[in-house]
């Protein structure tokens, strides 16, 4: 039988015409002299085979995160310094599994490795990294990459764990057999990383082999055929000629719409094909992908040694327990019932000390500066504003941390097979799981890690809800109502009413996110039931390095956020609630006379029916940028109200308890009002940053539009169905 | 086929290795589980059964799915 790999199969010159190929591709073929070092290196993987550690290894600190224009996929790019001090690029690819993408986030990485992106150049050097634990599974990826005429360098990966596991490796049979550089690594430690360095710098061409696996001999003579058929017809080079024979051969029918792309000739041949193999009784659908796995198996019995070992592997007994059907229910709710301790109880004093550094601050400032309208705005509009959102930052240091701990450790796939059954039943899927427990610090990276989920009604249904989970932007405006009306009580004895309350919020934006996914999948995005199938990577100790480094991008990117769009937006406040300025009257006749007062007296009638007043109404119209504006809002009209110099030392909270309403004299607000102005919160769309990713990913305005319209429709209809249930029960006096 | 061709994946008790005989899902949930291993003759072992999901091993890595699917893909028992 000829092999793929020997010269015999592509007699006839189509090997120098490889060759030739080949060389454009890899752009700079090797030359005698000392190498360039390469243009651009794309670094491919399956998902969990630790690839980001591996890049962090490769790169230092020295990344950006991005995104790859018109999607939310996350582009990471740094720079690799090799020996001699050069430097290039280095692109960390979405995880995949194959080449033929079933997820938005697997069509990028195959679009960059296909050399079919516009925003991305082919790279000069691929870098597969696989799982010395998982070599198999890993392989089929590694293949087909191969087959792709790249130069490529595999990095052996966490070969450690594979060791501890029983799992020896011949490095040089593994390299041997797949023609091309085979580097062992332990990227966690910086094991190997040099030598990977070394393997990169000096591989410029592709391996030797033009096709390592092999197809039974009638499929394999069919499938030459047809890649002959598209070079000559349609000029596709040979290694693109092979995908799309693979992907030609393996359809289901030869009249579907792909094919619309190719010649007359060329869907004659393919009919040919399906009928003669059919006839043959190979199933076409499944002889390429069991080619691979069987050659792959006969390299992995060559290449790899298994010691015997009695007992079952360390992971088995770890996911007997927390994959248990009752166990496995326990131990998540405990590890959720964790993360809200440890966001809202060990958050509090890093939040407290952040806050007392700003009014150090405002306290400075007011000493050394005269009074006068810029001190004003450095103090009332600058630094309170911003002082807001800041106090906020260890809560979302916090959740990183932990939701990096959970994804290192490889407990998140056991998370989202565990919530499948729950997501099933609103029509969701398991991992949309993932992406609304991320929606708990911001909807951005919620809404980006929908990327995973491959059903596009299914992922826009997830995108659609995840901003009703309460995210770390709510929390402030929470903070403040409750401090303010909801009094310091034990419900039971045991139970503090303000955490409660804070429960409840939190349970209302998830109750309200799995109803509304609901609805969603039961009228406008109306799908097959979802199937549910992710790998679970084994059990290891968290890359600390990784977790700091995933930290100190988030925490970056928030104060990014704060010096920005909150500090602009809280400057504007102050203008807009200082000017046109009244000469003489009383400071909250002046407030009303403001640009802001003015709207707010706008908007009045509209949001009277929910116990607000125009000062709330101020807060709503501003913190529809961003909903923690709502609290610096309040803070900064108070501040200006009270006309005085400086902060006069009564919070926040007090103020709004013991503001009066102008006609009846009682207290302008209630624990009634409180709770309403938390639940429209919970509910509203009151933050840009989503909907610019919303209007990103879903490529134009109709979602992001009809998102902000049915969450202010729900907020407004909830709302104030609960202020007047409240006022009938007489909780408005 | 077999005698147990009937037997799909989500009747697999723990700990026991069956081979894949078939798989009935729609085309394009097919054309995944191939890729991901679950491909006609291969052999994988049931690990644990939990709430509506199992998890199995295939090509020497741990993967989880929901019931409904593994009740698409028919096994036999080993020979």
């Amino acid at each position: 039988m000829p092999a793929w790999g020997s010269t015999a199969v592509w007699q006839g010159g189509s090997l120098s015409r490889i060759w030739s190929e080949v060389s454009v591709m890899g752009k700079r073929p090797a030359t005698s002299g000392v190498p360039e070092p390469p243009g651009l290196i794309a670094l491919v993987g399956n998902p969990n085979c630790g690839k980001t550690t591996l890049f962090n290894a490769l790169t230092g600190l020295h990344q950006k995160v991005g995104n790859y224009p018109g999607v939310t996929v996350e582009r990471k790019e740094g720079q690799v310094r090799f020996e001699d001090g050069s430097g290039t690029s280095i692109l960390d690819l979405p995880g995949t599994y194959s080449l033929n993408p079933g997820s938005p986030d697997e069509e990028i990485a195959t679009d960059i490795l296909l050399g079919a992106a516009t925003h991305t150049p082919a790279p000069d050097v691929v870098v597969c990294v696989v799982d010395a634990s998982h070599l198999e599974r890993n392989l089929y990826l590694v293949t087909q990459i191969i087959d792709r005429r790249m130069p490529v360098v595999v990095a052996l990966n966490m070969v450690d764990l594979a060791e501890k596991g029983g799992v020896a490796l011949d490095v040089k049979a593994l390299s041997r057999e797949l023609g091309v550089p085979v580097v062992p690594t332990v990227a966690s430690r910086g094991e190997g990383i040099a030598g990977l360095k070394q393997a990169i710098f000096t591989t410029r061409t592709a391996g030797e082999r033009s096709h390592c696996w092999r197809l039974p001999e009638p499929v394999e003579r069919e499938t030459e055929e047809l890649v002959g058929l598209l070079h000559d017809v349609h000029r596709i080079p040979e290694p693109q000629a092979l995908h799309e024979a693979i992907n030609l051969l393996t359809s289901e029918s030869a009249t579907i719409d792909p094919l619309d792309r190719y010649a007359p000739e060329v869907i004659a041949h393919v009919r040919r094909d399906h009928a003669k193999l059919d006839f043959l009784g190979f199933d076409r659908r499944s002889v390429f992908v069991e080619s691979r796995y069987a050659w792959i198996k006969t390299v992995c019995e060559r290449t790899v040694r298994r010691s015997p070992s009695t007992r079952p592997p360390l992971s088995d007994r770890i996911d007997a327990v927390v994959t248990h059907r009752f166990w496995g229910l326990v131990i998540f709710v405990g590890l959720m019932a964790l993360l809200f301790q440890i966001m809202f109880s060990w958050a509090a004093l890093p939040m407290e000390l952040i806050g007392r550094g700003f009014d150090l601050f405002s306290i400075w400032v007011q000493e050394v500066m005269p009074p006068g309208d810029l001190r004003d705005l450095i103090i009332k509009g600058g630094v309170a504003g911003v002082a807001a959102v800041v106090s906020f930052l260890p809560q979302i240091l916090f959740l990183f941390l932990f939701l990096g701990l959970l994804e290192d450790t490889g407990y998140m796939a056991r998370a989202a097979l565990i919530m499948d059954r729950l997501m099933c039943k609103v029509g969701l899927h398991g991992k949309s799981f993932i992406p609304l427990l991320s929606s708990f610090a911001c909807a951005i990276p919620g809404v980006m890690a929908t990327r995973t989920i491959d059903n596009p009604r299914d992922r826009l249904a997830t995108m659609l809800v995840a901003p009703l989970m309460s995210c770390s932007a709510r929390l402030p405006v929470y903070a403040l109502m409750i401090a303010a009306f909801i009094p310091t009580t034990r419900v039971l004895g045991v139970v503090s009413l303000p955490g409660l309350t804070m429960l409840s919020m939190y349970m209302l934006g998830l109750v309200m996110a799995l109803l509304m996914a609901w609805i969603f999948k039961k009228t406008l995005l109306r799908g097959v039931p979802p199937v549910f199938i992710i790998e679970l990577p084994p059990y290891r100790l968290p890359s600390p390095r990784s977790i700091l480094i995933l930290m100190g991008q988030r925490a970056w990117s928030f104060l990014k956020r704060a010096g920005t769009i909150i500090l602009g937006a809280s400057i504007i406040l102050w203008f807009l609630a200082s000017y046109p300025r009244l000469e003489g009257g009383a400071p909250a006749t002046r407030l009303e006379h403001s640009f802001a007062g003015r709207a707010g007296k706008f908007i009045e009638p509209l949001i009277r029916p929910l116990g607000f007043d125009w000062k709330i109404g101020v807060g709503l119209v501003t913190s529809l940028i961003q909903r923690e504006v709502f609290v610096s809002s309040m803070g900064t009209m108070y501040n200006i109200q009270d006309g005085q110099e400086s902060d006069s030392g009564v919070s926040l909270p007090r103020k709004l308890r013991e503001e009066r309403n102008p006609v009846t004299g009682g207290p302008a607000f209630t624990v009634l009002t409180g709770i309403c102005i938390m639940v429209y919160y919970v509910l509203a769309m009151q933050c840009l940053s989503t909907v610019a990713v919303m209007r990103r990913e879903t490529n134009g305005w109709k979602w992001p539009l009809f998102q902000v319209g049915y969450m202010t429709v729900l907020a407004y209809v909830v709302t104030f169905a609960v202020y007047r249930i409240g006022m009938a029960l007489g909780m408005g006096g | 086929m077999t005698r147990n061709a009937s037997m799909t994946l989500s009747d697999v008790p723990v700990g026991t290795r069956v081979r894949i005989r078939h798989l009935s899902s729609r085309p394009e949930v097919s054309r995944r589980l191939r890729e991901l291993g679950f491909c006609e003759n291969v052999v994988v072992r049931c690990i644990t059964r939990g709430y509506g999901n199992i998890i199995c091993e295939i090509h020497d890595a741990r993967v989880g799915l929901n019931s409904r699917l593994a009740g698409g893909i028919l096994v036999s028992h080993l020979e």
